[in-house]
């Protein structure tokens, strides 16, 4: 016989009955379920990667603001863990032509050193805010690495890197340099004779005014004409180059202002910072920032305020995200951010450490395949989405369980190359209760409470309620079980 | 309980699944020949993402020199000259002929192509043009929900399966988000808990108490009720040994195999109504390539698989539509590059039983004064398809709330069930 679905209703349990039409009503984005948060955790859950206990310790002896502005001022922390592994990479800090060489002889190790340098670094560095800061711009520039891998490596470390927290205005310019985008978004084949408008059109839907930001079609024209000759030439790799012969002379309006005629690159470089400090630009940039850091549907006060922030300080980025996150506003919105795929692996990685170590991170890196965000790897020029809607679905959900179980299993010889030390991770306890509120403290950042804390201690303890004293063998059964479930739970996923 | 008792349950291995959350209901799965008892299509939706160049899938070769001229590169050479040349359908347009595949597909009276079709906004933006699409409000952008979930909520039938509604990938598609619940899908064969073998249940058991399973309250948590819902199907599919029918070959790649899924999905009759499935890489910009190329091959992998799809659902064609869209079309001039640019009017396709092979096109031409700035006009509104699909195959006349603030026409592209 075949399942009907007669049969398949009457005979599936609860949770097919809880789907059943009617039975289910639209229901807000709001979680149900999310881990307490103190103004410091809430600060310390949007500005790094994922809570540690070292994290704690620094927000509580520098304070709310002292802790953001050394983090600001980041380039004064010291950041050993990324040391070493640039020191072990030394391919991500090479020219074009090095990087090139290495792609020939060996594309693969190239990509992984690059790939895991994003999950790494974003996992290891002291400097926290700004590792979410160049996840935020790797997004808003957004380009894919597989075809473009060396010049890539030089947009990651020369535009996006070198900017994360400084003038918009700069990263603007460095990225419409930069022969990755210009590559990407074809602004390389665009001549006065034959203007292609691709880069033209997402310089101002994405990067800079917003798709609303009030420009038009010939505004787009003309942009493109603008930008004519901003390229790069051959035998010149990885630089940019401009080329009078293709650049288009005549005179251009853009959003109403006049570009002269007979300019070359300077009139693109005007129209750069022009587009730069747009009010609309500071609009979209402000509302993008709010989505990232804050909530998926910015107030528009708090848009605003933050727009007028960004304006005021000209572009600098530092002083825009200080500003969002010392808003009364910012205080509003705990627990209802989504965590990212991505966000979700290296938040894992984060609560795991020290007991964790990555020797070979292949595996690691291939689990963000079904997770939905490999790195660099989002090929539309719009980035991975910001908000929770599009992550919310039921095959991404069961790839976070399965990342969560294989991750506390990763001891027990299942994947080459990474080793997880359980006795290191969760401390002796003398009775089931005191075993499952110390990892949920330690994973979770507060113990479980009511019938979610019952169900967890029911099944890690048999049944034999919180008081159950357990023992050496125990832990050992049920450790790896006990971590898998609350990396799963949905404390984990909201933060 | 003492120290041994415990010792002793280690060695168990797996223990069997918890009573509460799964009934001892494993009923033997057969592939029935003939599967569609319901009296309405299965609907599977394909979204080509970057914009296709209808122009060069079915090409107008009838158009001469407009075309020709404007397309010195990449055209597709007349029928009648050789393996490279457009696959003549009606003495005026030709399928490109990596489309050879669906050649056969239209011989069979299930192909209908509509030529100049899309969606009206002149958004040239790839991201609010199909969000304008796949919402069905084109120009509108507060609309909260897809088209497609807008179909789901007001069938005057519903369904509780939690196959009702599959989108294949990571992501789910917006024209199936909003109120009616639908299933993200990967890989059929992957979809189930890791976990320690001997504690698979307690895990399991407990994951779903920690996600309220029983009776969501956010939307996560619906999420995680469909996972449980739909574990307990899967596991009975055994998809790895899925033979598709007559022989059917489908493209080694994420779209065929998200077509093999759903055709899986189709013969285990288990309440699928509609499929999402993406094909991406449209955006053309650069050495697209003629015959052959870039294009070439993603438009060989796209018939290869529809023609794939079609052959193994033979049995089940008749109750079967499928349809392919893009969120525009691209230049009718190629650019420098030797690519195309951003355009408006496109090629839908429809396959299925209620398909009749003919090329649909209020066809105003490709002379320059014919052309909306510069690209081919949108002379048939890609909701007219839908609706027709809507009212003729799904069985639902309620496009007024699908398509909201659009009155639809008929164009008689499809034969009533």
């Amino acid at each position: 016989m075949r399942i009907s679905r007669r049969t398949f209703l009457k005979s599936s349990g609860a949770s097919a009955a809880a789907l059943a039409a009617g039975s289910v009503t639209w229901l807000g984005a709001h979680p149900a379920k999310a881990a307490p948060n103190s103004p410091e955790l809430h600060v310390l859950n949007r500005a790094t990667w994922g809570i540690t206990p070292a994290d704690i310790a620094e927000i509580q002896a520098r304070g709310i603001e002292g802790w953001l502005d050394w983090q600001l001022d980041f380039e004064n922390i010291a950041d050993p863990e990324v040391g070493k592994y640039l020191q072990r990479k030394p391919i991500l800090n090479s020219d074009a032509r090095g990087i090139a060489r290495a792609i020939d002889r060996d594309y693969g190790s190239v990509h992984e050193a690059l790939l895991w340098g994003r999950v790494h670094r974003a996992a290891f560095s002291t400097r926290q805010l700004y590792e979410r800061a160049v996840e935020f711009w790797t997004d808003h520039f957004n380009i894919p690495s597989p075809d473009l891998l060396m010049e890539k490596i030089l947009d990651d470390r020369d535009v996006i890197r070198k900017h994360a927290l400084g003038n918009f205005r700069d990263l603007l310019l460095a990225s419409a340099m930069s022969p990755a985008m210009l590559i990407y978004l074809d602004n390389i084949f665009s001549s006065a004779e034959n203007p292609n408008e691709n880069y033209a059109r997402e310089l101002m839907e994405l990067h800079t005014l917003g798709v609303d930001g009030g420009y038009t079609e010939q505004d787009v024209k003309n942009v493109a004409r603008a930008l004519t000759g901003w390229g790069i030439r051959d035998g010149w790799p990885g630089r940019f180059y401009f080329d009078l012969n293709v650049h288009d002379y005549g005179e251009k309006s853009v959003l109403g202002r006049t570009f002269p005629a007979d300019r070359g690159i300077e009139e693109g470089l005007e129209l750069l910072d022009f587009l730069a400090l747009h009010p609309s630009t500071a609009r979209h940039l402000a509302t993008k920032l709010l989505k990232f850091f804050v909530t998926d549907e910015p107030p528009q006060s708090f848009i605003e305020s933050t727009a007028q922030a960004y304006l005021v300080a000209e572009g600098d980025i530092g002083a825009t995200i200080r500003h969002i996150f010392t808003s009364a506003e910012f205080y509003q919105f705990t627990g209802a951010k989504y965590r990212r795929p991505l966000d979700i692996m290296v938040a894992s990685i984060r609560v795991l450490s020290p007991a964790l170590d990555v020797s070979d991170p292949e595996w690691i890196l291939w689990e963000l395949n079904p997770l939905g965000q490999m790195p660099f790897h989002w090929y539309p020029p719009d980035g991975y989405p910001l908000a929770a809607a599009p992550w919310l679905n039921s095959g991404a959900l069961l790839a976070r369980w399965n990342f969560a179980f294989n991750m506390a299993r990763s001891d027990e010889g299942w994947y080459e190359g990474v080793s997880f030390n359980r006795d290191l991770f969760i401390p002796d306890a003398l009775t089931v209760g005191e075993w499952v509120d110390g990892a949920a403290a330690q994973i979770l950042g507060a113990p479980l409470a009511g019938a979610d804390r019952d169900a967890v201690i029911a099944f890690v303890g048999d049944d034999n309620g919180p008081d159950f004293e357990i023992w050496d063998e125990w832990r050992e059964w049920k450790t790896s079980s006990l971590i898998g479930l609350l990396l799963s739970s949905p404390y984990f996923q909201w933060i | 309980m003492n120290r041994r008792d415990v010792m002793q349950s280690f060695g168990l291995g797996v223990i069997g699944l918890s009573p509460s959350l799964f009934p001892r209901w494993m009923p033997k799965l057969a592939f029935a020949p003939h599967g569609q008892t319901a009296n309405r299509d299965v609907l599977v939706a394909i979204f080509q993402r970057g914009g296709m160049d209808g122009l060069n899938a079915v090409v107008p070769f009838g158009e001469g020199a407009n075309y020709y001229d404007r397309r010195p590169t990449i055209a597709i050479a007349e029928p009648g000259n050789g393996d490279e040349s457009a696959i003549d359908l009606n003495g005026f347009f030709g399928l490109h002929p990596a489309l050879r595949p669906l050649k056969d597909v239209w011989d069979a009276g299930n192909l209908t192509v509509i030529h100049g079709a899309g969606s009206p906004d002149p958004s040239r933006s790839h991201f609010d043009a199909m969000e304008f699409m796949e919402r069905g409000t084109p120009g509108v952008k507060t609309t909260a929900s897809g088209w497609i979930n807008r179909h789901l909520q007001t069938a005057s039938w519903q369904n509780d399966s939690p196959f009702r509604a599959v989108g294949m990938g990571a992501l789910i598609q917006s024209a199936l988000r909003g109120q009616a619940a639908t299933l993200a899908l990967q890989s059929i064969s992957d979809f189930h808990l890791n976990g320690r073998d001997d504690q698979l249940a307690g895990i399991t058991s407990t994951l779903a108490s920690l996600y309220s399973v029983a009776a969501p309250n956010d939307l996560l948590q619906r999420e995680a009720a469909q996972i449980y819902a739909t574990m307990d199907i899967l596991r009975e599919l055994d998809p790895d040994n899925y033979q598709p029918s007559y022989g059917a070959q489908y493209p080694d790649t994420e779209f065929g195999q998200a077509l093999r899924q759903i055709a899986i999905l189709i013969k285990a009759d288990l309440g699928l109504e509609v499929a999402c499935v993406d094909i991406g890489g449209w955006d053309t910009h650069e050495n697209q390539g003629g015959a052959n190329g870039t294009y070439a091959g993603l438009i060989g992998e796209m018939g290869q698989g529809l023609a794939a799809f079609h052959l193994d659902l033979t049995d089940y064609m008749s109750g079967v539509t499928v349809v392919t869209m893009s969120e525009f079309g691209r230049r009718v001039t190629e650019n420098a590059s030797e690519g195309t640019d951003h355009g408006h009017g496109n090629v839908m396709f429809m396959l299925g039983g209620g398909a009749t092979s003919q090329v649909y096109a209020d066809w105003g031409g490709l002379a320059t004064d014919q052309l909306d700035d510069g690209d081919l006009k949108v002379t048939t509104d890609y909701r007219d398809i839908l609706s027709e699909i809507l009212i003729k195959r799904l069985g639902n006349n309620a496009v007024d709330r699908i398509f909201p603030g659009y009155t639809p026409s008929m164009h008689d592209l499809l034969t009533a069930r």
